[in-house]
């Protein structure tokens, strides 16, 4: 079983939320947000994979979050429809405070 | 670049496909045109999110054409197909009846013409319509029955078992030979989540039953040597 989550799932998916909208490049607005078990999943379109990577990478850096699952739809990037795996190696980063 | 759209709705499409849903072909006229009205037409192309695990559920679909991959990250990371939908399905509604996020994430696996009832309004007609209260508990009913099913297969059977049972649930009859026709979407990576398992262990089982002489793995589809066989090898 999961340790308690210090933040919950709804208070994640806000804070990035208002991350992306208050992004100074507002790229990110348009994008959905949906958050479980601490893991993110993105979906919408940006019009670069650079800034695709970005997004990623915001959320990446916020505490709690222990993946990201991006089916951000960029030209050249990956179907959203893949099938996608991730390697959950921190998960201390729910419990650790 | 994919985007989902939405038009001005011809409801004769939505008509025709309450007329083939289990337990919605039987409401009233009353009934019908009160989802009728409320549905909006949508369109997704291939691979495009419809909603995504974790997102507030907003709306119910009703699928009209196109299939649609329903999948969820387990807590470990590793994503599990939970439903592969066919229409005429309805999706996206155990979320909106249990007034939590959507469970899992549903994604078309190629072009997808759908209709969404906003949520708030789907409670509203079944708070008004006690007949389309049963038609919702009897589907959900028949979804339960399904997950019983998945958990039995996943934690009982053998993955080659899941595959053998899996292959002749979707075979189709083609010039007297039961095939299983293999979507441009239909890789061993998405057969693999749909047996709750990985792609190289798929890929052992396929050639297992092939070595057995009870499948063949051609170019666009999976020849049933032996459907007798591959049922004895469902039923392990």
């Amino acid at each position: 079983m999961l340790p308690q989550q210090k933040t919950s799932d709804t208070e994640l998916r806000e804070k990035i939320i208002t991350l992306f909208f208050t992004n100074s490049r507002q790229v990110f607005a348009n994008l959905r947000v949906g958050v479980m078990h601490g893991i993110v999943h993105l979906a919408g379109y940006v019009d670069s994979l650079a800034k695709r990577a970005m997004a990623e990478e915001i959320v990446q850096k916020i505490h709690a979050v222990r993946g990201v699952v991006n089916r951000i739809e960029a030209p050249g990037a990956p179907s959203p429809a893949r099938s996608i795996q991730l390697n959950l190696t921190d998960s201390r980063k729910i419990d650790d405070e | 670049m994919a985007h989902s759209s939405s038009s001005t709705a011809n409801t004769q499409p939505l008509k025709d496909a309450l007329a083939q849903t289990l337990h919605f072909n039987a409401l009233s006229l009353e009934v019908q045109n009160a989802i009728l009205t409320a549905a909006i037409p949508k369109h997704f192309a291939a691979g495009q999110v419809i909603y995504l695990e974790g997102e507030p559920a907003d709306h119910v679909y009703i699928l009209a054409s196109g299939w649609v991959k329903a999948t969820r990250m387990t807590p470990e990371g590793r994503e599990q197909a939970l439903l592969i939908l066919r229409p005429v399905e309805i999706f996206g509604d155990i979320a909106v009846f249990s007034g939590t996020p959507y469970p899992g994430t549903a994604t078309a696996l190629e072009e997808v013409h759908a209709w969404a009832i906003p949520a708030e309004t789907v409670i509203a007609l079944i708070n008004q319509h006690p007949e389309l209260a049963m038609a919702v508990i009897r589907k959900m009913g028949d979804r339960v029955l399904y997950y019983i099913g998945l958990v039995e297969d996943l934690s009982l059977r053998s993955v080659e078992a899941r595959l053998a049972k899996t292959l002749l649930a979707n075979a189709t009859l083609h010039d007297g030979q039961l095939i299983v026709p293999r979507r441009g979407w239909s890789t061993f990576d998405e057969m693999a989540d749909r047996l709750g398992t990985v792609r190289d262990v798929l890929s052992r089982a396929l050639k297992a039953l092939e070595a057995e002489g009870l499948l063949r793995v051609e170019k666009q589809a999976i020849l049933l040597l032996n459907p007798k066989g591959l049922a004895e090898r469902a039923g392990s």
